[in-house]
């Protein structure tokens, strides 16, 4: 059984997508989210192998989610879509599969074998996943998109992540290590990501430690490890 | 006493003058417009020869010459004002001058002075714009005969010696203002009689040219056909009285009337030189019937002797002719000439603007086609997939989202017209919702407010759906939570207005940069209606956009005044 996850933002399209994979009897349906952040959040709870993902969803689309999941969590992905093919076609030799709505159990009987052979040899998902465009941060009940760009810098604490734009803080269900490797923002401390356009002075200190002084004024703290990557990062 | 008889045989002799004068083009100038040079050059001539006419006829009087030089001179002024006559008046004034005699000084200085006051009276009659008055025998005898009365006065005071000048004036005086008086009253009647004639003629002929162009236009207007062609030509024929009228296109006679159509007949190709040449030259062709013969290619008893060739053309590109045509035993008339080069140069506007009235047609059509074929196949798709899900869970309600489907797709297909009442807009729109309610389920609500009496308002085809379909794209299917669409009609001002609004706000761009879709409705609506009218995006970013089109009202609509909203 491949213990797996149904994504689509329609409900009648989820529940016959979730009906045509139960009578294969090759699945384990985790559950079914109805957009992105759903997803997200469900793939860093259940750790599914295997994703069926729609294209078009509102907020973030299914290519907009693949750039949020860490590499550890990456599952196998089959995109499902009315009309995409085409959109499809860079990601073809990467993705695993794609179905076509409406779906026909036969045609999806064959992407069945083909996981089947693909989970058997071990392969890990290798996806080509994209730069990430926005951070989608909670606020008041609504997602925000916030651009890379108009991040100042971000740190973890026990409560979260929290993204400082000029705007305020945000809370964001994002790693440091993917928004480390999909943006331009550079880490700074093990808590600590900083945009490099909003830094302003690096202040070295004693034993190898050092301070970074944002635009806005800001202290950030840079570690040993970090500033070794920042000096490289400024050609220091 | 005898030498008012004298006078009078010149008159005649003027009188004659002026006949032929009105029968030559020289004619043509004294229209009582304002004169060009080249006219006024003409005149020039003419009046001088006609002044110096008048001292070589006069008699000799004691050393003088008694004459009707004056006239000349007074009437160029009259009717060409003071420069033509003062010009006039100095060239018989050298003239007389050269001539020699006592007078001689004081009668060229005097035949300028005449000259003068009718150019004054001729400025005069102009600043109180009554220039009409210059045509006016009598004007023409007072001012004639005041320039006379001066001319003695000038005789008097210039010519030495006194006594000599004081007999010789004694004598000529009467004669003279009389004669040159009645002579120019003469004169200046019968030109303004021949003016008469002619104006008549150019009515008459205005007259015929807007009975032939509003009774052939119409037919035009419905395309360059042979049916159009054979109406045409029975009302041209009708109409000018010419021999024959034919009409082709560029290979072949499309229609003849008249004489000779016995043998040209409709469908025969393009035959004589001269119809070819017009086609080929672009140019119009015209055999007078002395200089040059029209001789009929295809028979040599046809008794069209002359002939007028006009090519139609459209945007530079000849596509047929016009022809007059004239027996032999028949003079080709001048009028009809110009009449049918005119005829040919209306008709040629005419076509343009009924090939221009096409192109706007198969305009308007490839657009539907085009809106036709935007409808997303996202759309076609996801409706299958979703009605596809629900036969599952509930069979009826599934059968009634296929017909949905059906009628939604069937007026896609087959709908036509440019122009449809504001209610099939809105039953097609409706088919597009309820697929869309299904497949967003609780997500997507949809209000409606129509205002009843504008449910047969004639709205451009298909201008709902791209708007309701951004709402949904750009809209609720962005929206995690709710998502609300209004489709709303109704009055303000002397306005439809037709809005659709949704909550989501994402749709914040300008016109321009919108979907063709939207592009192409407010396009329609600027065509059909003025630059005042069409459609506008509102927005409030994550709150909503709201999308206008605004439609002038019909009066029949506007009757109530209680516009609701």
């Amino acid at each position: 059984m491949i213990r797996t996850l149904i994504i689509d933002d329609e409900q009648p399209a989820r529940e016959e997508l979730a009906l045509l994979v139960a009578e294969t009897g090759a699945f384990e349906v985790l559950g079914c989210c109805s957009n992105a952040l759903e997803a997200l959040r469900l793939i860093k709870q259940e750790r599914p192998e295997l994703l069926f993902l729609d294209i078009e969803m509102p907020v973030l689309n299914g290519f907009e989610l693949l750039a949020m999941i860490e590499d550890e969590l990456m599952p196998h992905v089959v995109f499902v879509t009315a009309y995409d093919e085409h959109a499809l076609k860079a990601f073809e030799e990467k993705t695993l599969d794609y179905l076509l709505k409406p779906v026909s159990s036969d045609r999806l009987q064959k992407t069945v074998s083909k996981l089947k052979e693909t989970i058997r040899r071990g392969l890990p998902p290798r996806h080509q996943v994209a730069k990430l465009k926005y951070i989608p941060c909670q606020f008041a009940g609504r997602v925000k998109l916030i651009p890379p760009d108009a991040v100042q810098y971000i740190f973890s604490d026990l409560t979260g992540l929290h993204v400082v734009t000029a705007e305020g803080q945000f809370f964001t269900e994002l790693t440091l290590k993917v928004l480390e490797e999909r943006t331009p923002l550079l880490r700074c401390q093990r808590q600590y990501l900083v945009n490099p356009d909003s830094i302003d002075e690096i202040r070295l200190l004693e034993n190898g430690l050092a301070e970074i002084i944002t635009r806005q004024g800001q202290l950030l703290p840079v570690s040993r490890r970090y500033l070794r990557e920042l000096k490289l990062h400024f050609e220091l | 006493m005898p030498l008012i008889f004298e006078l009078l045989q010149q008159m005649a002799m003027i009188v004659v003058i002026a006949y032929l004068f009105s029968k030559s083009p020289a004619m043509n100038y004294l229209t009582g417009e304002r004169l060009h040079n080249r006219e006024k050059l003409v005149l020039y001539i003419v009046f001088s020869l006609f002044s110096i006419f008048g001292t070589y006829t006069g008699l000799p009087i004691q050393g003088a010459i008694a004459n009707t030089r004056a006239i000349g001179a007074v009437l160029a002024g009259l009717i060409g004002g003071p420069v033509l006559g003062v010009s006039v008046g100095v060239t018989a004034g050298l003239h007389r001058f050269s001539l020699g005699g006592f007078t001689a000084f004081s009668c060229g200085v005097s035949t300028t002075v005449e000259g003068l006051l009718g150019g004054l009276l001729h400025l005069y009659l102009r600043r109180q714009n009554k220039l009409e008055l210059v045509f006016q025998p009598v004007v023409a005898f007072t001012i004639t005969f005041f320039a006379e009365v001066s001319q003695m006065f000038i005789i008097l005071l210039l010519s030495r010696p006194l006594s000599d000048a004081i007999a010789l004036v004694r004598v000529i005086a009467l004669p003279m203002i009389f004669a040159n008086s009645v002579g120019a009253a003469l004169f200046i009647s019968m030109v303004r009689d021949q003016k008469r004639v002619r104006d008549k003629i150019g009515a008459l002929f205005s007259a015929k040219a807007f009975t032939v162009a509003d009774r052939t236009l119409g037919i035009l207007s419905r395309g360059f056909s042979s049916e159009s062609a054979r109406e045409m030509v029975e009302i041209i024929r009708q109409e000018t009285g010419v021999g024959a009228v034919a009409i082709t296109d560029r290979e072949k006679i499309l229609a003849f009337s008249g004489i000779g159509a016995d043998h040209h007949r409709p469908g025969n190709p393009v035959a004589s030189k001269w119809s070819q040449q017009a086609l080929r030259e672009n140019q119009v062709v015209f055999v007078n019937g002395y200089d040059e013969h029209f001789q009929c290619p295809l028979s040599s008893s046809c008794s069209l002797g002359s002939a007028l060739v006009v090519p139609l053309q459209v945007d530079q590109e000849v596509v047929g002719t016009i022809s007059l045509y004239e027996p032999k035993t028949k003079l080709f008339l001048n009028i009809n000439r110009s009449f049918g080069e005119g005829l040919a140069t209306l008709y040629s506007h005419q076509l343009l603007r009924t090939c221009y009235e096409e192109q706007k047609t198969l305009l308007v059509q490839s657009e539907l086609k085009l809106i036709q074929a935007q409808v997303n196949p996202h759309f076609l798709f996801n409706a299958l997939n979703t009605i596809r899900a629900i036969v599952r869970k509930d069979a009826d309600r599934g059968r009634e989202l296929l017909l949905e489907l059906s009628n939604f797709f069937r007026t896609n297909l087959k709908r036509k017209s440019d122009m449809v009442p504001l209610e099939e807009e809105l039953a097609h729109i409706g088919a597009y919702l309820e697929i869309e309610k299904a497949r967003f389920g609780e997500r997507l609500t949809v209000e409606l407010e129509i205002d009843p009496r504008l449910k047969s308002l004639q709205v451009p085809s298909f201008s709902l759906q791209p708007l309701i379909e951004n709402a949904i794209k750009h809209g609720v299917a962005t929206l995690l939570d709710q998502g609300r669409i209004w489709v709303r009609a109704y009055r303000r001002g002397g306005l439809a207005l037709i809005e659709v609004e949704d909550n989501a706000g994402c749709y914040c761009k300008p016109l321009e940069s919108q979907g063709l879709g939207m592009q192409l409705v407010d396009k329609r609506v600027k065509n059909r209606y003025g630059n005042d009218y069409g459609l506008t995006v509102d927005c409030l970013p994550q709150e909503k956009t709201l999308v206008v089109v605004s439609i002038p009202l019909p009066k029949e609509l506007s009757s109530d005044s209680d516009s609701d909203h």
